[in-house]
């Protein structure tokens, strides 16, 4: 009887103790996530505004609004656009993990070398970029000039290439980390798979895709979904190199129309629509990924 | 682990067979090292070169930046921009800021983290599965939504312009985190709480001394993970402080880029970035081993 006391007391205390575990993250939940959520889907049909006070219920209007600015789906090509680096550092991610893998002599150093764009600030990266590709005294320009004798672009100021420079940045910053997530996946592929086809005279490259590459897919997956929801989203590289989104809107993307709009000129309400309608854009994406996911990704045995 | 011993032990038919072709992959092996040798060098020196050309224009006068060739060691060497930034900018200010802010964040939100992990890997309580459902789809919420909603709430209870929106969310602990330390948790034996439960041991003292100790390499990986996030945050700052007393490194090095970039100083502004980046590379060699492995853990198990 004592005893059944005791450990019924004993379930509470686990039961109390457990709630009180959970409540700072349950509280951030609620406070910074669940209410702006709601807030944000209300918003999006009102005409709020923070500076002039105004929150009134507009319908929709804040979506005819943005569906009907040319800035908007200037933005849309745009943000489709910061797309492009994914393959590319998918790629010689997959490559660069290779080299580590098969103890290239230095692979370690390498390795570290690799991390540095990664873990330092996307502002000084960007700092840094925009000395290196500056039009006239940039060491890009410089060498090109110099070795090839070729006038480079100007990387920065030219609409047609900004752009591309932001992406040319986004990739050599995303190589060593995903060289990494991909080499750990290399390291649980069992080496038994590896002796049975050097067995049957197997060569290097038939293993590779035969074997190592499709071991790879859930990572690969894994870096695909994550390197979408985040191009997706680009904002800092565009904010901080250019000026109200380069010219001609030559690099704005939907997340920095949406910060223009709520921080800029106050149009919360409008923002919010903008922010709610490509929210589900982004989830919408998401899950067709993970729909088409079942073609290609290898689920183990 | 060549790969000879163990097949030739296995057939020795083979062996004879495919012996000279052995010789000749072996050779390829060889080559194969010293081109991926090459290509792993000039890929290297791809992602060192321009942070070496960092320091080096920050060694040198705001004149010298115009001679051409390119001069990679500066002659002379100019130390006046490190010692000429502190006055130009608050940045002293913006890397106290941005210390204060990280230690919090990276403290009080680590407890805040494992306990909830804890709890979700070892105990039992009303809702588990459902709560911890709800946070992890929380993760897809994305930034952009609920930017100018929680802008809204800091302006209401007066937290703009304050440090205030940088360190209150993040202390309160860190979703991703708690979701990675509750997979490593629940692959320790919960046999260790039941034991220590019979010995009379409290909730926290089980959580404190047997779980927080067990789980110290997954702990450190991330840890080390949200010290980098926090600290070179820059889309917060930008959009919750104004005033210069109140900027952190990240924010003080775009401003000053803003301003020195129109008359083209770039040695000043390379000093700034290069004492902004120099904690964390230094974090990232020194735990440069651990660093691997917390995305090496992270990125597998999800």
């Amino acid at each position: 009887m004592a005893n059944k006391n005791t450990s019924a007391s004993m379930k509470t205390r686990e039961r109390l103790w457990g709630l009180a575990f959970i409540t700072p993250v349950v509280l951030q939940f609620l406070i910074f996530a669940a209410v702006p959520l709601t807030i944000a889907i209300v918003a999006a049909f009102t005409d709020w505004n923070i500076v002039r006070g105004s929150f009134e219920f507009v319908g929709l209007d804040n979506f005819v609004g943005f569906l009907n600015d040319k800035k908007f789906w200037t933005a849309t090509a745009n943000t489709a656009f910061m797309l492009l680096p994914i393959p590319f550092y998918l790629v010689l991610g997959v490559l660069f993990a290779l080299g580590c893998h098969h103890n290239t002599p230095g692979n370690r150093i390498f390795r570290v070398l690799f991390f540095l764009p990664y873990v330092s600030s996307i502002v000084a990266v960007v700092v840094l970029w925009k000395w290196l590709f500056n039009y006239e005294y940039g060491l890009v320009n410089q060498v090109l000039m110099s070795w090839f004798g070729i006038q480079g672009p100007n990387w920065l100021g030219d609409p047609d290439w900004i752009k591309t420079t932001i992406v040319l940045m986004i990739i050599w910053k995303m190589i060593g980390i995903t060289s990494i997530y991909v080499h750990a996946a290399m390291k649980n592929i069992p080496e038994s798979f590896y002796e049975a086809a050097r067995l049957d005279g197997a060569s290097p490259v038939r293993m590779f895709f035969s074997i190592t590459l499709p071991m790879l897919t859930p990572v690969l997956f894994f870096l695909t979904v994550v390197g979408i929801i985040g191009s997706l989203q680009t904002f800092v590289e565009v904010q901080l190199f250019t000026t109200d989104g380069g010219r001609n809107y030559s690099a704005g993307t939907v997340t920095y129309y949406i910060w223009q709009k709520a921080f800029v000129s106050s149009e919360m309400g409008y923002a919010s629509a903008v922010a709610v309608m490509f929210g589900l854009a982004i989830l919408a994406v998401t899950i067709f990924q993970f729909r088409m996911s079942k073609r290609w990704v290898y689920e183990g045995e | 682990m060549s790969e000879e011993p163990i097949t030739s032990s296995l057939t020795i038919e083979r062996d004879e067979r495919l012996g000279k072709s052995w010789r000749t992959s072996s050779n390829r092996r060889r080559l194969g090292l010293g081109v991926a040798f090459v290509a792993m060098f000039v890929a290297s020196l791809s992602m060192v070169l321009p942070f070496l050309w960092m320091v080096s224009t920050s060694l040198k006068s705001s004149k010298m930046v115009f001679t051409f060739p390119p001069q990679w060691i500066p002659d002379p060497i100019d130390w006046a921009n490190y010692a000429e930034i502190w006055s130009v900018v608050p940045l002293g200010r913006g890397l106290l800021n941005s210390t204060i802010v990280t230690v919090l964040v990276v403290v009080i939100g680590t407890f805040s983290s494992t306990m909830a992990a804890f709890a979700f890997a070892k105990l039992d309580f009303p809702h588990k599965p459902l709560v911890f459902n709800i946070l992890l789809a929380s993760m897809m919420i994305p930034v952009v939504v609920i930017l100018v909603p929680q802008f809204a709430i800091y302006a209401r209870i007066g937290w703009i312009d304050t440090l205030l929106p940088l360190i209150v969310p993040g202390m309160l602990g860190n979703v991703m985190m708690i979701f990675f330390l509750r997979q490593y948790m629940m692959g320790l034996p919960t046999e260790l709480m039941d034991a220590a439960k019979i010995d009379g041991a409290g909730f926290l003292r089980i959580y404190w001394s047997i779980f927080m100790p067990l789980a110290k390499p997954a702990v450190a990986a991330n840890v080390i993970i949200v010290f980098m996030a926090t600290w070179n945050d820059y889309l917060g700052p930008l959009i919750y402080t104004h005033s210069p007393k109140n900027s952190t490194v990240q924010l003080v090095i775009a401003s000053l880029t803003a301003y020195y970039e129109e008359q083209t100083d770039f040695p000043i502004i390379m000093a700034a970035s290069a004492i902004a980046v120099l904690p964390v590379i230094a974090i990232f060699v020194a735990l440069q081993k651990h660093f691997v492995n917390s995305f090496a853990v992270s990125g597998i198990k999800g």
